[in-house]
This record gives structure tokens, sequence and C-alpha cells, in this order.
């Protein structure tokens, strides 16, 4: 320092330490009176519902995905039949009620007098066949392929829909439950991918992408009215924002709470937080048409050496395990874990009998997941000689790499669809599973008439699926919903794929 | 002058060109496409190419980019492939959050940077400064990500003073709340970027404490205080406007952190979401427009040194 110089300037100092300190303090002060501003109560209440993720647009026709289904199907659109809960009971929605011949071919249905649409029309004969046929004949519109056994879509008289089936199909009535069953305007006019006009007890009011979508309540529903005026649907990616909205209030609802981080609600006198299961099957799938996968010996080691219960504890406890191809939710189901149950030395034995001692693999999977499945699957794998390397890509390039090419050792993707067993069936899905008799077996469950003659096949085809290590299921997924004191009505079991909140209310 | 200028605008209009071509061939070979993302798991490979065909993917690689830049020449950024939604719009809703962000985190790094990166340099031979250069060392190397998880425990779930995430769905039609929004997402970003500014404001002030006129205001009857102050500060300024310059694109990086953070509807978690759709034609105007702004920022930072430094004035006339 320069000899010329005063002492250091301390005036320059503490004008700038106050001036900082001001700037700092004023910033929060302005802002001191945060949180949350929710009407509360009653008819007129706004509910504010957390969601993980959000559709990429609101046609309900071609845009595939999950995330719609669970915002729009029950609570916008409907279709003649329903579900009742998660138990996979089917309830007459649009129509009154449905007959099915005994020859499982021809389905007759009665519609329910006086259904409208949102914009006030009512719903008729001709709205029905044309949505159906819709489905059936663009093949780029979501599920169409469901409504391959149709062999005709027609309407007797004003107030029947009859479907003639070439060959009998049990999944018909579930699946037009879903996407393939909605019933749309005919004459409707509206943009699909951005608005709706449904029959259901809520309108979609506003969407605001990457953010919120909101419904109003249909103040013209033809059943029983909501109990809430407005439903905003947050979407929150980030499981740790998502739990901090809840805390502080921004939130009524949350569903899929991660479970690492429910310690955070917990004792929160204002929340309750409820479980419920799930069809979120986390398959962990091989390349069954390629070596090493080819070897059966192979699978079933790699089955063996995975300890599902270890990481259901690492992902929070957020699951069960699933042991087979079906979950407890779907027909066919039937405690399958005691097959290749974890057994790391019967592993190694089966892996040097089939010569594959120094197995290099990779794992392929999306990065919505978490990085620690990977982890814990490399360590475990680890244990019997495998070495797994992880690689955690983006969505699309799964899609790309994986699923429509190919290319990959073991992928692991959570398959939230309910009943998808036949993608086992199918040899050119991106599992490469091709055996003739799970094929036949399935092809015998679609066939049935009867529910259990269905759930008969589908269990011996699901019991050859696991004992024939075709993959391995690590868990099914269980899902804990957050919900603030005075709210209910809402579901807890698979709203992943479904949240149907007409029932809502607030206290 | 006007000779400055005109080249600047012209390597402004070059550095645009130079980047809708990188952002275009980058985007075309990204892994996967739009069609596979919104046919998903359920889809047959016939979906998927119907798919394709109808959202004229097929097209050849040069007629998709001249239909773009044909496009922006008339002033339309072109639509979603997912949505069919215009562009703009939605650019410009998305805007509204994050511009503001990035004002008030610059705001937030001036504030914090400047002043102490000052008091740093005056208070060098004593322990405050030290302890200030150590924190701010320590700060400009802590990821955005917990900068801001630590300020969302303190402010947000301890003190309850602030919200821990979210924006209001009316955006600036509450403005109270708006900013309350914004207020932790930028006190995270300024931060991380105030410290480097303080780095900087420090060896820059370091410089001219020792500088020869700064020496010889002092010894004509000036205080120390207002040696630096009168004579020390104005080159300290242009320092941290030049920093800024480079900085600001590190603002918008650090957006792109802390919207998804925040869970802030902002251009960041826009194009973050818009990437892993593949939804290019989207990505791409985004990209530009934001590659485009921080061209501006350049070109505004590049002038207004040149009007404010005395040297750079003479040394080109």
């Amino acid at each position: 320092m320069s000899p010329l110089l005063p002492r250091p300037g301390r005036r320059a100092a503490r004008v700038a330490l106050v001036s900082t300190a001001v700037a700092v303090v004023s910033a929060i002060a302005l802002t001191g009176c945060s949180g949350s501003s929710a009407e509360r109560g009653g008819d007129d209440a706004t509910v504010r519902v957390g969601l993980v993720l959000e559709p990429t647009s609101l046609d309900i026709r071609t845009t595939s995905g999950a995330a719609l289904d669970q915002v729009l199907i029950d609570n916008v659109y409907q279709g003649l039949v329903g579900r009742s809960g998660s138990d996979g009971d089917i309830r007459d929605v649009l129509a009154a009620k449905h007959e099915v011949s005994a020859d499982g071919l021809t389905y007759t249905f009665t519609l329910r007098d006086g259904t409208t649409f949102q914009d006030g029309k009512p719903v008729t004969a001709a709205d029905v066949v044309w949505s159906l046929q819709q489905v059936k004949d663009d093949a780029s519109y979501v599920d169409s392929a469901q409504l391959a056994n149709v062999a005709s879509i027609e309407s007797p008289s004003a107030d029947q829909v009859v479907l003639r089936l070439s060959k009998p199909d049990s999944d018909l009535l579930w699946n037009l439950t879903g996407r393939a069953g909605l019933v749309l305007e005919k004459a409707a006019k509206n943009d699909l991918s951005d608005s709706a006009n449904g029959t259901g007890p809520y309108e979609v009011s506003s969407w605001k992408q990457g953010d919120a979508l909101v419904f109003a309540r249909n103040d013209d529903y033809w059943g029983t009215k909501a109990k809430v005026a407005k439903i905003e649907f947050r979407y929150i990616t980030d499981g740790s924002a998502a739990v901090n909205a809840m805390a502080a209030g921004d939130l009524d609802v949350q569903t899929s709470v991660d479970g690492t981080l429910k310690s955070q609600l917990e004792g929160n006198g204002d929340i309750a937080l409820h479980t419920g299961k799930t069809t979120d099957k986390y398959t962990l799938a091989f390349n069954d048409r390629k070596a090493p996968f080819t070897d059966v010996r192979v699978r079933k080691a790699i089955r063996q050496a995975i300890d599902p219960k270890a990481l259901i504890k690492a992902i929070g406890g957020t699951g069960v395990p699933q042991g087979g191809p079906i979950p407890e939710l779907d027909p066919g189901y039937q405690d399958l874990t005691d097959v290749d149950a974890y057994d790391p030395s019967a592993a190694k034995q089966l892996l040097s009998e089939a010569g594959a001692t120094d197995l290099k693999l990779t794992l392929t999977y999306p990065n919505i997941y978490a990085a620690t499945i990977g982890d814990v699957l490399k360590s475990q794998l680890a244990d019997v000689g495998i070495t797994l390397s992880v690689k955690r890509v983006d969505f699309a390039t799964w899609l790309s790499q994986v699923f429509e090419q190919h290319d990959f050792d073991l992928s692991m993707v959570n398959h939230v669809e309910s009943r998808d067993f036949g993608n086992w069936a199918n040899p050119d899905y991106y599992f490469g599973y091709d055996n003739p008799q799970v094929q036949a077996l399935y092809a015998q469950s679609v066939a049935a008439t009867t529910e259990q003659a269905k759930d008969e096949a589908l269990r011996a085809a699901a019991k050859i699926v696991s004992e024939d290590a075709a993959g391995e299921w690590l868990y099914t997924a269980t899902a804990i919903t957050a919900v603030r004191k005075g709210v209910t009505g809402v579901p807890y079991d698979g709203t992943n794929s479904r949240l149907d909140l007409s029932k809502l209310a607030v206290r | 002058m006007t000779r400055f200028l005109l080249g600047r605008l012209l390597l402004l209009v070059v550095g645009l060109f130079v980047a809708s071509v990188i952002v275009f061939a980058t985007l075309r070979v990204l892994p996967g496409d739009v069609a596979q993302v919104v046919a998903g798991t359920q889809s047959s490979p016939a979906q998927v190419e119907a798919l394709r065909q109808q959202l004229g993917l097929g097209r050849p690689v040069v007629v998709q980019y001249a239909d773009w830049i044909g496009g922006l020449f008339r002033g339309d950024l072109g639509r979603s492939l997912v949505t069919g939604g215009a562009v703009a719009p939605e650019l410009a809703e998305k805007l509204s959050v994050t511009l503001p962000l990035a004002g008030m985190s610059l705001a937030a790094a001036l504030v914090l940077g400047v002043p102490l990166g000052v008091l740093a340099a005056v208070l060098r031979r004593r322990a405050g400064g030290a302890v200030i250069a150590f924190v701010a060392q320590a700060v400009a190397a802590v990821p955005i990500v917990w900068a801001g998880l630590l300020l969302i425990a303190l402010f947000a779930v301890t003190l309850h003073w602030l919200p821990p995430q979210g924006f209001p769905l009316d955006g600036w039609g509450e403005p109270g709340r708006a900013f309350a929004a914004l207020v932790l997402p930028a006190l995270t970003i300024g931060a991380v970027e105030g410290a480097v500014i303080l780095r900087f404001t420090r060896s820059a002030t370091l410089g001219v404490l020792d500088a020869d006129h700064v020496r010889t205001a002092a010894a004509i009857g000036l205080s120390r205080t207002q040696a630096l102050v009168r004579h020390g500060l104005p080159s300290v300024a242009l320092t941290v406007l030049s920093v800024l310059g480079v900085q600001i694109a590190g603002l918008l990086v650090g957006a792109v952190v802390v919207e998804q953070l925040f869970s802030l509807p902002g251009v960041g978690r826009m194009l973050v979401t818009d990437v892993g759709r593949r939804d290019v034609t989207k990505v791409q105007s985004e990209l530009l427009v934001l590659t485009g702004l921080v061209l501006l920022v350049g070109f505004a930072v590049d002038v207004l040194h040149r009007v404010l430094d005395p040297r750079q004035r003479e040394a080109h006339e």
C-alpha cells in the first residue's frame, strides 16, 4: 500500500456494507407477506392438485401417454362405460345398460336419457357410432388397434348402439372404458389440442402449458354435479419442490409423493398421507432377441441376482415386489414372487453353467426415473460377477434407441398401463419375447367369453413368462397421495393412469 | 463511431445466421423424434410412421431449413409440432417470467457483488476483506442447485418468508405474488453470479487503489474514500460492465436450472421440456430468439463501453 494514502477508507466500507444490507432486507420485506390465498370450503372451492407429468397436448385422439388419460378421462371425457374404482369392474356411464350376447359377438348398449355435451347439445347414437368408427378407422389414433375385432358399429334405433365382433374379445368392455370408447360430438369444431367438448362433470377452462391446467365445474352436467367450482392442476416435476409446495399450503392434493421425501409431510397435522395401489410396473426388460439373453440360464441368473426388497427400500419404500408380468390390480394376477427369488449364489452357479462368467451389460433407461435404481442394480449385479454400465438417457432417446431400434441389453421403464400383458405376447415389441405357447394362451384369454376363463388363461401365460425369466419385474409402485384436511373424494389407487375427481369436495 | 456501429451490427447478423445453422443442425442429429414421443410406448411402427408423414418430418432437411428461415423473415416463429400452437405467443408468455427473473438476478448480483467487491479490496489487509474474498470464492464454486436448495430451506421452509416454488396462475396480474415468487430464484442466481462479479470488482478495485491517478488525487488532499470514489471507481465500473456482457449468457443458463428447481413457467423450463419432446420447430425458434437476446446485450455492452471509456474512443479516432 502506498505510504502517501491516508488510512483505509472506512467510510467507503461502511457505505458499501450498509447499502448491501438495506437492499437485501428491503427485497425480502417487500415480499414478506407471501403464502396461500386459497378460497376454501363449499361449492365455490378451488382445489389445487399437484401432478408430475404434463400431457404434451390435450388431443385425446392422437396424443399418447397416461398423463392425458389421468386428467381428461372421467373428469372431462366419458365413454358408454367406465371403471368403478380400480378393481376392474365396469359401470355404465353414457349407456344406461349394456348386454353381451352369450357367444360374445354382439354388444348392445342402451343410451342413457338426457346426457349432453358441454356445449349443450344432446349426446345421440349418431355421435357414439361416429366416435367409435373414427377410432377404428384411423390407425394414428391412440388405441385404434383395440377395436380390431369390431366388425360393425351400428345404431338400430335412436337409443341403441350395437357392436358386432368378428371374434369374441374379453377386453372390449375394458377397452371401451379408455381412449377407444370416448364419445365426442360429431358436429363440434373445437381444436382438440387445446380445448375439449366432453360430457363429463368438469370443463377444461384454461391450459397454461408448462405450468397448469384448470378445470371448471360443468354447471349443466347431466349427472350428479361436481361439488367444487374449480380444480387447478399444477405440474411440478421436481419431487422436492412438490413436497415444499404441499407443506407451504400451495397445494391441497399431491399425487405420487416421492417416498424418500415423505417424512417432510409426516407429522403435519393439516396433511394426511394415503398409500394406494397402482399398475405401475417398473420393468427391467432383457433384449430377449439377442445373446446372452437367448440363454434362459442367464435370464434366470439376472433375476436371482436382484433383490427387489433392497431396491424398494432404496427408493423410499414406495413399491411392492411383483414377481411376474401381471400386477395385483389386473386380471390374471397371482403371487409369483417365489419364482427366481433373490439368491446370489444360485445366480453365480447358473452363470458359470452358461459359461457367462465375465458378463458385461449395459442398462439403458430414461432419466425421468431415479438414479438410485441404476446404482442399486449395478451393485447387486456386481455381487454375482456381472459388470453393469448404466446409461441414463432422455426419454426421446430411449424411445428411439431401445423402443424403436431395439438397440439395448437391459432397459428399465415404468409401464403404467393397466392390462398390458399383451406386450409379452407380441414378439415385435421391444422386449423381443417370442413364445408361441404364451401367445396362444393370450389369444385364448382375449377370446374367452367368461371372466373366469380369461383369468385362468392369463394366469397360466403369466406364470410361463415369469418362469421363463422373460424379464425382471422390479416392483409395482405404490402411490402416496397427500391430502389437506377438509378435502375429500380423492382416489388413491391407480392415480397415475386415472384420477377421477367427480366426488371431490371441500368441507 | 458510425463505422464501429455498422461493424458491430454486421457481426450481430452474422452471429445470428451462424447460430441458426448450428441450432438447426444440432436438433436434427439428436436421437429420437417427435412422432415417436407423441405415439408413446404402446404404439406400433406403422402408427409412428403415419405420424411422421403427417408432421412433415420426412421432407428434405434443406427444405425444412428454408421454410423456417423464410418464416422468420415474415416474423413467423412457426408452430409446435406437438400441439400445433403458435410459438410466438407462448414464448412471449414465458419471457414474461424469465426476463424479470434475469433482471432481478442481475440486480441481486450487482447489489451483492459490487459493494462487497469494493469493500473486500479496501479491506484487503484486514480480516474482513479476507473473509469476504474467501466466501466469494466458495459461493462462486457452489452449484446453482445447491444454492437454491439452501435458500429454500432457510427462507421458505424454515422462516416462511417467501414461497418455495411456483408462480401465480394470473402471472403479473397478481404483481405482489409474482414478484415474491421470483425473489428466491433471483437471489439464487444472484448469489452465484454476484460472487463472480465480486471477484472481478475486487481485483479491479485493487488495481486502481495503487493507480497513479488515484494516488495523485489523494496527494492533492482528497480523502482516500473520495479519491477512490471519484477517480478510481469509474474504471472499476467499466470492468464490471465488460464482465456483465459475458455473464448474461450465464444468467440464462442459471434460469434453466432455477426454473426447474422452483417450478417457474419460464423459458428455461419450456426449453428443457420441448427438447425432451423433440419439438424441433419450436426449440429452434426459441433458441434463436434467446441467442438474439444474448447477442443484443453483447452489442449494447460493446457500444456502452465505447461511449463511456475515453481511452477506447481516442484509440479509434
